[in-house]
């Protein structure tokens, strides 16, 4: 057996930049267009300011309801034959909401781009936001979100925001809504939010791929040519405001789990802190690497379970920091513990410079992995039309992550860490963990039991 | 300067095989400054012994605690370094382990394969596998046994394929098994199947062909070749169920669910390709049969965020063709079953030229999504040179599934879309999960 002993140098670093786009105006309308050659597939997309944070009270997941209802029947189209007509065409529909943002669009072989771009027009100038559609559609989601919360994961997402934020903001509430609010929408209160957020200037179209032998203008034109219309001003939403509680441990009864789902974090800056690079590196070496401190300890360490992960979701309002895992039944007090020791650690005493060099070399390496392809590179984009970012933000973005000192990364470990504000969520059997749970003084013990 | 946009695949490749057996593929892509390794073994859950089922897949977590000159975390701590993504995977007919890294870091990719391919033993303990073992009993729960419907897959697994068969046990495989594997098992494992001639290793990127290929020799070329390996274990079975296999399963759930699953030509025969396309025609996308008239029209089934059919890519004796039902709340799950039924079995009644354009044209832009990046392709490269032995098929695949006619599909789906060669699986809400137990046959 001859194996090489010496690990292999790496080669001189090849050049690499975020590919260049093009940021116009065609046909009154805001259009990103980026070439990336050789792709055999294009990506053409709308991103409208349309997102969760945008809905009237009491109407949450209306915004998820309108971008399904585009695709249920728009011009001459009805549902069936919306989908037949991309479908024969190679396209795939693609729709999105999140908190500050609606996306949707087609995946689409290059050669029929302008073919799409006419689908995605009646879509969202034309849809028919019909009675009978809108009340399947309701329905459709009402289940789906059932469904979901049906699984600890997610069921432990939900807690957790209503225990970090205060019941009166938006984000105290799933994105996407829950049963009840959906259940409680009307096809007015579907077509009265089109109506107010999707109109031309409250979005942008995003157009990726194989550029070259296909005419761009024209699927920007067919978007929005003739399209009028402005949108109305979002009804100002509470700003965001957590319940600031202190430390305590909500458990969601599911009886006969053998996992608990764990949930332990707060609420954390907006997008626009001026110490993200710095922050959202300090969370990589504690929770967002295969080798970050809470998987290494909770599964490589432990054998707790099978990944433990850890960051911030840094919103356009504000954000949140969380550290989740889900863990044998049996061990969940101490594998609660462990993280939660884990997260205290780093604010009081911050990463080392090896720990800080892997996070950085591996941020800022995986850039050329990341925007691969078109579908990442327009998703991308759309991230900087919706925080409002600068052309060459990912350029510098990876630049100040290579640059981003330890003196930076402890200062954020510090202040945007908060141990003792924790809010723990545990999805599991409640007989069997909640007397363990009191035993650890992580704070006071709240059963939740769930309809079944 | 226009670009040359391929309608169909046309990516370049070289196939190489060392002198000890382990077949190299390297296709170059200058798009981006990455490269994508990934090795494929030949061993999957279906090599299991009885009482070790799982094991294929607990071995593969064995393969990230460090060899000969890799230190325990270097698997994960030098690729993330690179700037690189790694991971590893099992399934019934393989496993695989892949790494995609900037492009000037290829060989730390290619070295670290290289001495777990060669010098795993050096580094396995009992502590190891311990820990390992544990991970793995967490996976389990965390993605079967804590889930709503956690159990369909497992079931699929006993009731397609007759007692005895190499695919009757899924890959993740049972607690107690688990629980007996010992470190001799591993060593066992490691020394019957890791070698380079039971190995594919596909490299696509911005990587020189030649230079790659020199790399590979001298990380890889001194691994000595085992020669030999057990034959793969009997996989002739009928090819149909013979009859209906019903179990109504009581489940801690919102909704009845059923799945359906019927015995199918394996991967590699024309009639699979035709149940690929019959999968896309009756449940692929929003422009098929079933959504059109469960969805749509008559409100019995839950919109699926992916396909309502599909067909798993299994080569060994005979394949399954596997439907997803999750109803509506509120409706009637045998009206819902036999709607389904109804317009499954009417596949066999005849396809239109309209359906089989939108199918070939859902089915050509899945692919290309596939092999849009170097690691999807590197996949596939793996893939094809493992179990068919030619890489060509990355290219080729498409062309030959998309020659099938209607007439094909109708044919497929009236052979083996039947009542005859079916299991039916229906989920249930109920109260308890401690009183659920299987009923009925």
């Amino acid at each position: 057996m001859t194996l090489i002993a010496e690990r292999p140098e790496a080669g001189p670093p090849r050049p690499w930049s975020f590919p260049s786009f093009e940021r116009r105006e065609v046909a009154g309308g805001r259009v990103i267009t980026c070439h990336l050659p050789g792709k055999p597939l294009a990506v053409l997309g709308l991103v409208a300011d349309a997102g969760a944070v945008t809905e009237p009270r009491g109407k949450e997941g209306v915004a998820e309801i309108v971008v399904r209802a585009l695709s249920e029947g728009a011009g001459d189209y009805d549902a069936y034959g919306f989908a037949v007509a991309g479908e024969r065409l190679g396209a795939t529909w693609r729709s999105h909401t999140d908190w500050d943002s609606l996306r949707c669009g087609f995946e689409v072989p290059v050669a029929d781009l302008v073919g799409a771009a006419e689908l995605l027009a009646v879509a969202v100038r034309e849809p028919r936001l019909e009675e009978a559609s809108l009340q399947r559609v309701l329905a459709e989601r009402v289940d789906e979100i059932r469904l979901d919360q049906s699984q600890p994961g997610p069921r432990a997402s939900s807690a957790f925001a209503a225990a970090v934020w205060s019941s009166e903001c938006r984000y105290a509430l799933p994105d996407g809504g829950t049963a009840e609010t959906v259940a409680g929408l009307t096809p007015d209160d579907v077509r009265s939010f089109h109506g107010a957020r999707l109109r031309p200037d409250a979005i942008t179209l995003v157009i990726v791929g194989d550029l070259d032998a296909v005419d761009a203008d024209a699927a920007a034109r067919a978007v929005f040519e003739g399209w009028a219309g402005e949108s109305t001003e979002a009804t100002a939403a509470e700003p965001p405001k957590a319940r600031a509680e202190g430390a305590r441990v909500v458990v969601v009864d599911r009886p006969g789990s053998v996992q608990s789902v764990l949930y332990a974090g707060h609420d954390a800056p907006n997008r626009r802190t001026p110490d993200y690079v710095p922050m959202t590196t300090m969370a990589l070496v504690l929770g967002g690497m295969f080798n970050s401190r809470l998987n290494y300890r909770l599964r490589e360490d432990k054998g707790y379970s099978y990944g433990a992960f850890g960051g911030f979701d840094a919103r356009r309002d504000a954000g949140i920091f969380v550290a989740r895992s889900a863990v044998q039944t049996e061990v969940t007090a101490p594998a609660l513990a462990d993280a939660i020791a884990e997260i205290r650690t780093m604010q009081e005493t911050g990463a080392t410079a090896d720990e800080l060099e892997q996070a950085r070399s591996y941020r800022a390496g995986v850039f050329p992995i990341n925007f691969a392809g078109p579908g990442a590179v327009a998703s991308g984009l759309s991230d900087l039309v919706v925080h409002g970012l600068p052309d060459d933000h990912y350029d510098r973005l990876r630049q100040d992550v290579l640059d981003v000192g330890l003196d930076a990364v402890n200062a954020a470990a510090s202040k945007r860490l908060r141990p003792d504000d924790l809010v723990s969520v545990v999805v599991g059997d409640a007989s069997a963990i909640v007397d363990e749970l009191r035993a650890t003084g992580l704070g006071p013990v709240e059963v939740l039991t769930d309809e079944a | 300067m226009l670009t040359d946009v391929p309608v169909l695949p046309d990516y370049p490749y070289t196939l190489e095989t060392l002198d000890n057996g382990l077949r190299v593929v390297v296709s170059e892509d200058h798009l981006a400054p990455v490269a994508a390794v990934n090795v494929w073994y030949d061993v999957g859950s279906r090599h299991e012994t009885p009482g070790r089922t799982g094991f294929a897949h607990l071995f593969e977590h064995l393969m990230f605690q460090g060899s000969t000159h890799v230190a325990r975390n270097d698997h994960f701590g030098l690729i993330s370094a690179a700037g690189g993504t790694l991971n590893g995977t099992t399934w019934c007919d393989r496993t695989n382990y892949y790494e995609t890294v900037p492009a000037h870091h290829v060989e730390t990719a290619l070295w670290l394969e290289a001495d777990r391919m060669g010098g795993l033993l050096d580094a396995l303990d009992q502590q190891n596998l311990d820990n390992q073992r544990e991970v793995v009993k967490n996976e389990k729960r965390q993605t079967r046994d804590n889930q709503p419907y956690g159990s369909w897959l497992d079931l699929v697994h006993t009731h397609a394929w007759p007692e005895g068969h190499p695919y009757q046990h899924s890959t993740i495989g049972s607690m107690a098994d688990l629980d007996a594997a010992s470190l001799e098992d591993a060593r066992g494992f490691y020394s019957t199947w890791y070698g380079p001639d039971n190995a594919v290793l596909s490299v696509v990127g911005d990587v020189d062909t030649e230079a790659t290929l020199a790399a590979v020799r001298r990380y890889f070329g001194g691994i000595p070749a085992k020669g030999q390996y057990p034959p793969s274990p009997p996989s002739d079975l009928p090819a149909l169920i013979g009859q209906e296999i019903r179990r109504t399963v009581p489940d801690r759930v919102p909704v009845p669910r059923i799945f359906v699953a019927y015995r199918c030509p394996p991967f590699g025969t024309p009639e699979f390709d035709a149940l690929e396309l019959a999968a896309i025609v009756l449940g692929g996308g929003r422009g098929c049969r079933l959504y059109k008239s469960l969805v749509l029209d008559r409100g019995l089934l839950q919109a699926p965020d992916g396909d309502v059919t599909s067909t798993w890519p299994f080569v060994a004796g005979a394949t399954v063709f596997i439907a997803d039902l999750p109803a509506r709340e509120g409706a009637d799950v045998a009206e819902l079953e036999a709607a389904y039924h109804e317009i499954a079995e009417g596949l066999a009644d005849g396809v239109s030229e309209d359906e089989m354009e939108r199918a070939r044209a859902v089915h050509t832009s899945t692919w290309l999504h596939h092999l849009a990046t170097v690691d999807g392709r590197a996949d596939t490269f793996s893939q094809f040179t493992t179990l068919f032995g030619d890489p060509g098929l990355v290219n080729t695949l498409l062309p030959r599934q998309l020659a099938v006619t209607g007439a094909d599909v109708a044919a497929v789906a009236r052979d083996f879309l039947r009542p005859d060669n079916r299991v039916v699986l229906v989920f249930e809400p109920a109260g308890d999960p401690e009183d659920a137990e299987e009923v009925g046959e």
